[in-house]
C-alpha cells in the first residue's frame, strides 16, 4: 500500500508493545508500575510526579522491577497527582484525583 | 408597596432555589464523543445532564484531561465509553466500574485491526504499534448497537422512565436505518470505488458500503506541504481514486493544490465533535449525499 495505509481486516503480525502505566494509593503511598503492552517489565525510565496544575514537584528512577513508590508525605497531593513514567522510547501517564485518595484513606 | 416587594423578592429567590436544586438533582452523564453524547441526549429526553468534556480543539481521542476534569467524570452517574481503543485517557484513571458502560462491548467481533506505525529504539528492536480503527458510530449499524447499549444502561440505572427510553429508542432506531437505507442505495453503484481520506478515520463507513478508502496522515483543516502532495499524487496513481475526503474544511489552497493532480475535495466531518448546525443525523446524510455526487460525477 506504499505510504498510505489501507485498512486491514485482520490482526497484523508484528510485535507491538506500549507503555502501560499504573498507579495504586494505599493512603501512605503512591505504588507506580511500568510495564509494556507485551509484559515486559520496563527496567528503567523517570518518574514524574506533578500537581493539580501540571506542575513537576518531584522525580525519582523507576526500579529495576519497573515500580517506583512516592510517599504521600514527600507531595502535596491535595490537587490530585499525574505520574508520568518516560522510559526514553515509550510515555505513558496516570491520573491520581484527590477522591482516589480520600478513598483509600477512608474518607 | 413594602410588603409586596418584599413578596416578589422572595418569590424570586424561591424560583432560583428551585432551579438550583433541579439542576443539582439532575443525574449527570458524560459521553466521550458527540453520536454517544447526541444518542444519550436523545434517549433521556431531558431527565439527565449529558456532558462532553473535552475542549474544543482538541482530538478527543488524545485528549489528556487535567486531574478536576476526571473528578467530575468520577462523580457522573453513566460514564459512556465508546470502546475500541478510542478516548486512550479511559486507561489511564480510575474510573467507577459500576458506572462505565462500554458502548462497542456486543460488537467487538466487528472491529477493524489498523495498521500501525513502526519505529525502532533502545534495544527493542524495530516494532510497531498496532491498533483498532475507533470510528465505529460512521457505520449506522454499528451506531445502533451503540445506542442499544446506551438505552439499556439508562434503563438499569432508572435514569429515565424505561417506557419512555424504549420508545425513543425505537425511534433512534427507525431513523438510522433510514440512513443505513440512504447510504447503501447512493453508493449502490459505485461499489468498490477508490477514495483516498486525507485521515484514518472511514474504515468502518468504507467496510459498510463497499468503498475503498485508503488514508494519508494529514492533520485536519491544516495546508498539505510539498512532501504531503507528492504523497497524494502517488498515492492516486497506485489506487486510481479520484476523489479526496478531508474531516474539516482545509483551506482554498489545498483545495487548489489537490484539484491540480485530478482530485476532487469532498467534506465529510467525522462526527467526532458536534457539526456546525447540525445533528449526527443530518450531517451525515448530507456527506453521503456530496459523497456520492462527486464519484458519480467522476466515473
Amino acid at each position: 500500500m506504499g505510504l498510505a495505509s489501507l485498512f486491514a481486516a485482520a490482526p497484523l503480525a508484528a510485535a507491538a508493545h506500549q507503555l502501560v502505566v499504573f498507579a495504586s494509593v494505599d493512603c501512605e503511598v503512591v505504588t507506580v508500575e511500568a510495564k509494556f503492552s507485551n509484559g515486559r517489565v520496563a527496567q528503567t525510565g523517570e518518574v514524574r510526579v506533578l500537581d493539580g496544575e501540571n506542575a513537576l514537584m518531584t522525580t525519582l528512577p523507576l526500579g529495576s522491577d519497573g515500580m517506583a513508590r512516592v510517599p504521600l508525605t514527600s507531595v502535596d497531593h491535595s490537587s490530585g497527582l499525574v505520574i508520568e513514567v518516560d522510559t526514553g522510547g515509550h510515555d505513558n501517564y496516570w491520573i491520581v484525583t484527590p477522591e482516589d485518595i480520600a478513598r483509600k484513606c477512608g474518607s | 408597596m413594602h410588603r409586596y416587594i418584599e413578596r416578589v423578592v422572595l418569590a424570586v429567590f424561591g424560583l432560583l432555589m428551585a432551579t438550583v436544586v433541579v439542576a443539582q438533582d439532575r443525574p449527570k452523564v458524560v459521553a466521550v464523543n458527540y453520536p454517544l453524547q447526541y444518542f444519550a441526549e436523545r434517549l433521556l429526553g431531558g431527565s439527565a445532564e449529558v456532558v462532553f468534556p473535552v475542549p474544543d480543539g482538541v482530538d478527543p481521542s488524545f485528549w489528556r484531561p487535567s486531574i478536576s476534569d476526571i473528578s467530575m467524570i468520577q462523580s457522573a452517574d453513566l460514564i459512556l465509553l465508546n470502546g475500541a481503543g478510542f478516548a486512550t485517557w479511559v486507561d489511564r484513571v480510575t474510573l467507577p466500574r459500576s458506572r462505565l458502560v462500554n458502548t462497542t462491548a456486543a460488537i467487538k467481533d466487528q472491529f477493524i485491526v489498523t495498521e500501525s506505525i513502526t519505529h525502532s529504539h533502545g534495544d527493542g528492536g524495530e516494532h510497531s504499534h498496532e491498533g483498532l480503527a475507533s470510528y465505529v458510530w460512521l457505520d449506522p449499524t454499528l451506531a445502533m448497537a451503540q445506542a442499544e447499549a446506551i438505552a439499556e444502561a439508562i434503563k438499569a440505572r432508572n435514569l429515565a422512565p424505561p417506557d419512555e427510553v424504549e420508545d425513543r429508542l425505537q425511534q433512534l432506531r427507525k431513523e438510522l436505518e433510514a440512513l443505513d437505507q440512504q447510504a447503501k442505495s447512493a453508493f449502490s453503484d459505485v461499489q468498490n470505488a477508490a477514495l483516498i481520506a486525507t485521515h484514518p478515520r472511514y474504515q468502518y463507513f468504507g467496510r459498510r458500503y463497499g468503498l475503498e478508502i485508503s488514508s494519508l496522515e494529514w492533520e485536519a483543516g491544516a495546508t498539505p506541504n510539498d512532501a504531503q502532495i507528492a504523497e497524494l499524487q502517488m498515492l492516486a496513481q497506485e489506487t486510481a481514486a479520484q476523489v479526496l475526503i478531508w474531516e474539516a474544511e482545509p483551506p482554498v489552497e489545498a483545495i487548489e493544490a489537490v484539484e491540480s493532480l485530478g482530485l476532487q475535495s469532498v467534506i465529510f466531518p467525522t462526527l467526532v465533535r458536534e457539526p456546525a448546525d447540525a445533528t449526527y443525523l443530518s450531517s451525515f446524510e448530507q456527506s453521503v449525499g456530496t459523497l456520492s455526487e462527486a464519484i458519480q460525477m467522476r466515473q
